[in-house]
């Protein structure tokens, strides 16, 4: 390298490529991105079997949904004649314009998931117990914020699936106590699924619901190194190695499955587009986005404790666990057997938001009524 | 100055200090509330763009004797029934998806499967209440007027 090329080098990475124990220090330390990580990370959770990478590959989703997202804002028009127009553009008129929505359509439903997936492993290995209560609860907000960012954007299509769908959402809104109308009003911006409501809408899915989520993802992860690192056993080993490269290069790990998977997805599976959104016509049966049908199904029995009850008992009972179960016992390890009965609740309760939501997508048919997938 | 200097002693405070302090404290917290609230108000829509709530649909000749017509763009039902005119809404109860009409049987909803006799009132849940029957009306022109701000109750039949 010349001399010259050597300097630029040095004038952005401060220190060469890291060979010492001490370049592996200077490498954390000195960049903007790696300062985030410790410099030495204990073996326990670096071993993939305990945290599986669905925090990372959750941000790393998000990352791809901020990219992708950038790019389908330069096609698309938050007008209800211009909306739809701006679909069958991006899958005509555009230079891989279907992979684009591809992608960020994939890359959304996968990161519903691993959100979901996250907050499991969390609980199964005990990991949301003090210190690190707080970091619990903000995983739970940002699982909420998920789910916003997700129903948000699934309206702006402007597609006969997009308007059922939020019309569905946000009447169950309306159910809520006291404010539920108000608040309905205030996201519509009126009373009707209109211009207005579209406006919002975008405005919340492309500013306000990222930027909340950006901040909130900062400070979870600041708050991992603050809570001492990732939860492990009080009898693990203390050994630690150097973050680089064994930090390091498991998250780019994470990085290469992520990327593989929603390039796979993007290229093999399209983006559904229904009809231009209707509302004098309503498709039978109308179905939410499949991981708000477990709702839906349960909206079927009742509106209120459906939509309202069900919901928010779900919502408070997480958001206060770590201040409720506080035992110390069972950190850091999957299925502590200390932990049996917690454990075992907490699968109920996922499993049933699984089975609901597997009965609302796959065993409802037109009417709602029950409908057996095999027996065609 | 050395590094060894000793970090000065806070000034003592005096109620001059107190109050400006206090009075600075005011001014912050009553400036942030005040433009919090502004903010909050201006997101609540005055104007609305949406369709007006009192509407003609049609001449009674538009509607045959014993029919029950869909006014798509309204998102309610006509009935001309021997007695006389009435109208239901076509908006579901429960969660807002449009209800079919099937004939001499009622309305269902393909959105959760609540079910309404032709009167609007609930056959079968998850739908807690009624389909709103609206009130309706003649116009000077001759057209039957609907206006969905009032609602009538299941009697009421308009003779035109």
């Amino acid at each position: 390298m010349s001399a010259g090329l050597r300097r630029l080098y040095r004038s952005v990475f401060r220190v060469g490529w890291p060979r010492t124990p001490k370049q592996r220090l200077q490498a954390m330390l000195s960049s903007l991105l790696l300062h985030l990580h410790p410099t030495r990370v204990r073996v326990h959770v670096l071993r993939p079997s305990y945290t599986l990478g669905l925090g990372l590959a959750s941000f790393f989703l998000f990352a791809v949904l901020t990219v992708t997202g950038l790019a389908l804002m330069l096609y698309y028009v938050p007008h209800p004649g211009g909306a739809y127009r701006s679909m069958l553009d991006l899958r005509y008129a555009v230079a891989f314009g279907p992979f684009l929505r591809n992608a960020h359509r994939w890359a959304a439903h996968g990161m519903v998931a691993v959100v979901f997936l996250h907050m499991c492993r969390v609980f199964f290995t005990g990991a949301y117990k003090p210190p690190r209560e707080f970091n619990w609860v903000i995983g739970v907000l940002l699982l909420l914020l998920t789910l916003a960012l997700s129903f948000t954007g699934y309206l702006l299509p402007w597609d006969q699936l997009a308007f059922w769908a939020i019309t569905v959402g946000t009447s169950i809104v309306a159910y809520f106590p006291l404010l539920g109308p108000q608040v309905r009003y205030l996201l519509l911006g009126g009373y009707e699924i209109g211009q207005a409501a579209l406006l919002r809408f975008y405005v919340l899915h492309c500013l306000i619901l990222p930027l909340a989520m950006a901040g909130l993802v900062a400070l979870h992860f600041w708050r991992v190194r603050k809570d001492g690192g990732l939860s492990a056993p009080a009898h693990a080993s203390e050994r630690r190695v150097m973050a680089w490269p064994h930090l390091v290069l498991r998250e780019l790990l994470v990085l290469v499955v992520v990327l593989v998977l929603v390039n796979a997805f993007a290229v093999a599976v399209n983006a559904p587009l229904e009809d231009i959104a209707d509302a004098t016509r309503t498709p039978n049966p109308a179905k939410a986005p499949w991981y708000f049908l477990g709702l839906q199904e349960l909206v079927h029995y009742g509106a209120i404790f459906g939509g309202v009850a069900v919901p928010t008992a779900l919502v408070l009972a997480l958001l206060l666990l770590p201040y409720v179960d506080t035992d110390p016992r069972g950190v850091g390890l999957w299925f502590s057997p200390e932990r049996r009965a917690a454990n075992a609740l907490f699968a109920c309760l996922a499993l049933a938001v699984v089975a609901v939501t597997v009965i609302g997508t796959f065993f409802r048919g037109p009417n709602w009524a029950w409908v057996v997938p095999w027996a065609r | 100055m050395t590094p060894h200097d000793p970090v000065p002693e806070p000034p003592e405070t005096t109620p001059r200090r107190r109050f400006l302090a206090l009075a600075g404290a005011t001014a912050l917290v009553a400036a942030g509330l005040g433009l919090l609230a502004t903010l909050l108000r201006s997101v609540v829509p005055e104007v609305l763009y949406e369709p007006a709530r009192r509407f003609p649909v049609g001449r009674p000749a538009d509607f045959p004797p014993g029919s029950v017509t869909f006014v798509g763009e309204r998102r309610l039902f006509v009935f001309n029934t021997p007695a006389g005119f009435y109208s239901v809404s076509a908006v579901c109860t429960h969660l807002g998806c449009n209800v079919a009409h099937q004939e001499g049987r009622g309305f269902a909803c393909p959105c959760h499967g609540s079910t309404f006799d032709e009167e609007g009132r609930v056959r079968k849940g998850p739908a807690a209440w009624p389909l709103p029957r609206y009130a309706m009306s003649v116009s000077r022109r001759g057209e039957l007027v609907v206006d969905t701000r009032r609602t009538v109750g299941p009697g009421f039949r308009l003779r035109a």
